[in-house]
Formats: structure tokens, sequence, C-alpha cells
């Protein structure tokens, strides 16, 4: 038996795997051009996905291995961001249609018109599915922010992805203080238009559990804002769930009473 | 015959100063019982405390689908199979399986609402493997017949402000992805002595639960029993070979420790704290015997001396002194023996129970507040292979130095 060589190749075995898991994605990044902000561009990035005060209408589709067909689900969403509130009413399926949910920091309510009852959701589902789909409770009314709970650094740039001149490989880690669902965000932003392509989210033990895709960009009120977003858990084999938009306003008046447990028990 | 002399001498000196003896003996039988009562304390208190954590939820063994241990979702289930249940039943080892649905959902009652563990049980089944059904402190467990009934822990209970009769409006996410909310009547309170267990369980019957989450007729779990935790690990394997044969792909078995590793950690760490307790006396006992033999040795000097010079070899009085020591072990072992194992029975028989601060204790850890006992001549076996292996250590040294006089030295002192 020559040790010597079983050394060797042990050695060469480690330090291989060391480089895999120490620098993932690393091998095909291009260095960033000096003084670009990492920050500004995360911030830029999050600016073309939520405006201060947004209206949406949107189709979510749900696939799973479980379902013969997806499920589909529309509802509407109107977020006050700086006042910490929303309110999402649902229309599709039938069985759920005026199932309303209204966040008033820091509690969240939902409305079951069918047995009409208002519930309370406790902390202790927040990180239970939101409405049968991949996007938690947690989702729906998310404290945290990307651009004041997390610091960004720039791995480099990806020349493969988005148009032309490639995409900025941005790193998100939350600030110790904060309370964050996740231990790291990876987000891909297009150098051009500074939107954002897609994000890779991390547990704390630094696995990858799902991966967001934004698409379908067009533009709406001068804005270029992607149309489809695409959950996909990495732990869910066959999981998948798209947001489409089909419609968006941003900065609408938004009435106090939308905010109201009176506008919450209406139902449709 | 010089064998003859030393058995003789060393029983003449045994009684010769009969005080010293009785009081050595006082000593070991003492230390025997204390060791054998603690071992068969320990024992009883071990697979009681692994038998009712056993009974509060996963019995010995449980059946689910893989991945089972890190997920526990709705995806992790046993399709219904006739094949199954025939071999659950025939398998003679298994005194009691039950079929489950668990997940997670929201129990909410007026403004108050909790996320809970919702376990779906067949109310006919479940008493032949948990002892949920026996813990109803209020109003009774689930009727077979009846239909959207819900049992409470009773800080759940508390926590939501509901009562037996109470309507609550249970809300989840279905297997089929779909919402499910259900308005259930409370019909019983349990008592459960675990308070995380207390603060998140709510059983439902198990034909609702496949109702609810639109589960068809599969089960999150099926939950077996054995007679105690030897037995089931004893079952493991050949369940398994069974599973296998039966082609049942995607299951998997799991043992209780798997299940519950705190319960397991809990005994390892009772149990190691038992060894060194036993170590501690077993020690203080060794001691004394060395005390007492090498003090008869000490005052022995010029006796001793005067039998070397008679013609005793050395190892003669290093045998004297041992075979006196190994008397007087031996005797007290026996003692102590008798009287701890009539003790040890009786209060396996009798539990004893605990109240106050203890009871709350032993609640804390989801135990029912008992000390039991649990006797096996094993524990006979080793407690007595413990004793003799000090005390032989023990003389070694008095024997060594008794060997060691010299004839003149001897006579010369006191």
């Amino acid at each position: 038996m020559n040790w010597r060589l079983c050394w060797l190749s042990w050695l060469a075995a480690v330090a291989c795997s060391l480089a895999l898991a120490g620098f993932p994605a690393a091998a095909e990044l291009l260095p960033a051009p000096a003084g670009v902000d990492a920050s500004a561009i995360a911030k830029g990035a999050e600016g073309s996905l939520r405006a201060d005060r947004t209206f949406f209408r949107a189709r979510m589709t749900v696939t799973s291995p479980r379902l013969a067909r997806p499920r589909v689900i529309e509802f509407s969403s109107w977020e006050d961001l700086p006042r910490k509130r929303s309110f999402v009413r649902i229309h599709r399926p039938a069985k759920d249609a005026g199932t309303s949910f209204l966040k008033q920091h820091p509690n969240l309510w939902m409305y079951i018109p069918r047995v009409e009852r208002t519930v309370r959701v406790p902390p202790s589902m927040m990180s239970q599915s939101w409405m049968g789909s991949d996007f938690s409770n947690d989702d729906l009314v998310r404290e945290s922010s990307e651009i004041e709970d997390y610091s960004h650094r720039l791995l480099g740039v990806d020349p493969d992805e988005g148009q032309g001149s490639g995409a900025y490989v941005l790193e998100y880690l939350p600030h110790e203080s904060v309370a964050v669902v996740w231990g790291r965000i990876v987000a891909w932003i297009d150098i051009e238009s500074g939107f954002a392509l897609r994000q890779e989210f991390y547990d704390e033990d630094g696995e990858k559990l799902r991966l967001l895709r934004f698409e379908d960009v067009r533009e709406v009120e001068g804005r270029r804002v992607p149309h489809r977003w695409t959950l996909t858990p990495l732990d869910k084999e066959g999981h998948e769930t798209r947001i489409e938009m089909l419609e968006i306003a941003f900065d609408p008046e938004l009435a106090d009473s939308i905010f109201t447990r009176r506008n919450l028990e209406k139902g449709r | 015959m010089p064998q003859r002399i030393e058995v003789r001498l060393a029983w003449r000196n045994v009684w010769r100063n009969w005080r010293r003896t009785a009081l050595t003996v006082a000593a070991t039988v003492f230390a025997v019982f204390l060791v054998e009562m603690s071992v068969a304390m320990s024992a009883g208190t071990h697979s009681k405390m692994i038998e009712d954590g056993v009974k509060m939820a996963s019995g010995h063994l449980t059946l689910s689908g893989r991945g089972y241990l890190e997920q526990r979702t709705l995806e992790q289930f046993v399709p219904a199979s006739a094949e199954l249940e025939r071999l659950l039943d025939r398998t003679e080892a298994i005194i009691g399986w039950a079929a489950r649905v668990s997940s997670f959902a929201l129990l909410s009652f007026g403004d108050r609402s909790n996320g809970v563990a919702v376990l779906g049980v067949d109310p006919a089944r479940e008493s032949s493997v948990s002892s949920l059904p026996t813990r109803v402190s209020s109003g009774r467990f689930l009727s077979s017949d009846g239909r959207r009934e819900i049992v409470l822990g009773a800080a759940l209970a508390r926590d939501l402000a509901a009562e037996v009769g109470d309507e609550l409006l249970l809300y989840g996410i279905a297997y089929s992805l779909e919402t499910a909310y259900e308005l259930f009547r409370v019909v019983g309170i349990l008592r459960i002595p675990s308070p995380d267990l207390e603060r998140a369980l709510a059983l439902i019957s198990l034909r609702d639960a496949q109702e609810f989450f639109v589960y068809g007729d599969r089960v999150s779990e099926i939950a077996i029993l054995a007679r105690d935790a030897e037995a089931g690990l004893a079952l493991r394997d050949p369940l398994e070979a069974a599973l296998v044969a039966l082609g049942t792909e995607g299951l998997e078995l799991y043992g209780w420790a798997e299940l519950m590793p705190e319960l397991e950690q809990f005994v390892l760490l009772d149990r190691g704290g038992m060894y060194l307790q036993l170590i501690i006396l077993v020690v203080v006992v060794g001691f004394g015997i060395l005390n007492t033999i090498l003090m008869s040795v000490l005052e022995r000097t010029r006796e001793l001396g005067v039998m070397r010079a008679l013609g005793l070899s050395s190892g003669a009085v290093s045998r004297i002194v041992y075979l006196e020591s190994m008397a007087v072990s031996a005797v007290g072992l026996v003692i102590g023996l008798a009287l701890a194992a009539p003790c040890a029975l009786y209060f396996e028989q009798n539990p004893i129970p605990l109240r106050g601060e203890f009871e709350a204790m032993t609640e804390l850890l989801g135990m029912e507040p008992l000390i039991v006992f649990d006797f096996a001549p094993a524990q006979v076996g080793y407690v007595s292979l413990m004793v003799a292996i000090v005390a032989l250590l023990a003389a070694a040294y008095p024997a060594f130095k008794a060997g060691r006089l010299r004839p003149v030295d001897a006579l010369r002192s006191l």
C-alpha cells in the first residue's frame, strides 16, 4: 500500500471540497468594477419591486406533485409601508372568496366569511404556508426590510445573467441585532436596468432553501416592474408558486378605512 | 495441612473481636442495602419515564413516511393498507397499535387563537397505545361516532379561555393545499403531565382529521406499543424485515429514542448520575473495610510476629488477613441483599407517591409523580460483584502489610 499516495489524494480531496464549499459560484463571477456602492444597487432594485404605497391585483398559481391541476388564487393587496399596515383580499377560488387579511403592526388578522369569524394569526403560525402556497404568512406581513436590516456586499459580476452587460451579484447579510428569517440572501441585479433578476435565500446553517425569480418586466407608470414572481422552495421537490401581476398602482391614495376591522369583515 | 490452619485462624480472628466485626458487617450491610435500593429505584424510574413518555405520544415504534423525523408534515404518510393492518395484528410482540393524522393548525375561540398540534386519533384504538384517553380531567374523550368533536390540553383550553361545550374554529392548510376550516365542539379537557404538550395538543377523531386535511385514507403515522422498551427494541428489526417483505416503499420505522431524543438524553444523564453515586458509595464501603482490617492487623502485630516466628509463611499470614476480610464482606453482602430484596420487591408492588414540590417537578419532566422500583436478579449479580471487587481491593494493603512483617521487629512491638 502506498501510504504517501493515499495521503496526497486525501489532501487533494479535502482541498477541492473546501474550495467548492468556500466559494460557491465564485468561480464564474467576474470581479466587480471599483467604486460601485452595493447598498445603492440593492436599494434601487428593491425600489423597482415595491413603493411606499402599492396596490396590486395578482394571480397566484401553486404547482405541486400533490395536485392534478395547479391551484389558482386571485387576490388584491394594499400595502402602506411607512405606516406598517397592509390589507389583502382573496377573490378566487370561490371557497376562499372574501377571505381577508389585515396587518396592523404587530398584529395579523384574518377573516373567514364562510364561518363569519375573525382570527388573530399568532406568531407561532407565521412560518406556516399562506393560502397553501410556498409563501409563508411571514412573507405576507414581512416586517424586515432587505435594505435596512441587512448589510450589502458586492460579490462580483455574472456575465451570463441579465441583458447585455450582465448582472451584479450581491450578498445580503442580516445585521446582528435584527431577528430575520434568513441567514443570507444572494441577489442578482441587472446592471443596465438596475432591477432584481433573482434571489437565493439561505438559512442560518448556510443551506439554500428557496429561489425567487423576477421576470416579465413591463412598464407601469413610468417604472419598469417585473410582473411575474416565481418562488421555488428547494426543500420540497416539485413545488412552485408563481405570482402574476394583473394590475399595479404605485403610490395610490390609500384611505384609512381600508385598514380597519370593519373593512376586514365586510367580505368581498 | 496449611490451608486448614489458615481458615481456622481467620475464623477465630473474626470472632475474637466480635464488636469490630459486627461494625464492619453493619457498614457493609448498610452500603449494600443502599446500593441495591438505589439501583432498583433508578431502574424503575428510568423504565417508568420511558413508558410514560412513550405512552404520551409516539409508542415504542412509529411507522411513517421517510423524512418524518425531520419534517413531520402531511407530506410524510402511510397509505391505507389492509395487509399492513393484518401484519400489525398478527405480530405477537405488538400489544397495541393506532393510526393517527398529525399536523399543525390554528385554533381560535373568541378573540384568542393559538397554533396547535392537531392529532387525529381513532377513539376506539387510541387507548391500546397511549394514555391520552385516560387523562380526561373534565368532559369526556372523543366518541367513536361523534363528529366534529375536539379535546384540548388543559393549558391550551386555558390559553383560549375555552370550556367544554364551546365551539372553536380550526383553520389550516389541507394536503390538497386548500384552506381548511371547520367548527369543532369541545367535548373534553386533558391533563397531560408535560406542559409543552398540554399547551399545544388538540385531538380530533381520525375520520374528521382525514376529512379536514383532505387526506383520503392516508394516515401520518402508526404508533406501535410493545410490552416494554426492550421488547420494542427487539421488535424493530423483524418488523422492518416484514414491512420490506410486504413491499411498503417509502415507509420508515422510528424508535422512541429518535422521536424523543430529549427523553433518552435525560435517562442517560440520570443513569450517569446514578453510577457516580454508586461509585462513591462503594468507595466509602471500601475504605470502611480497609480501615477495620488495617486496624486489626496493626493491633495484632506482635501476635502475627509470633505466628511468623513459629514457622507460618508470609503468604499464609497474608491469606489469613484476606480470608477475614472476605468473610466479613460476604456476611455483610448476604444480609444486605436479604434486607434489600424484599424492600425493593415491596416498593415495586407499591410505588411511593410524591407530593408537593416533587410532584410539580416530576410533572415538569412529563412523568407521573411516583417513585417506582424495578427489582431484577441481574441487579443482585452486579451489586455482589461490585462489593466483592471492592472488598478484595480494600483487603490488599493490610494483607500485604501483614505478610511483610519481620518476626524480629514484630515481636519487639507492643
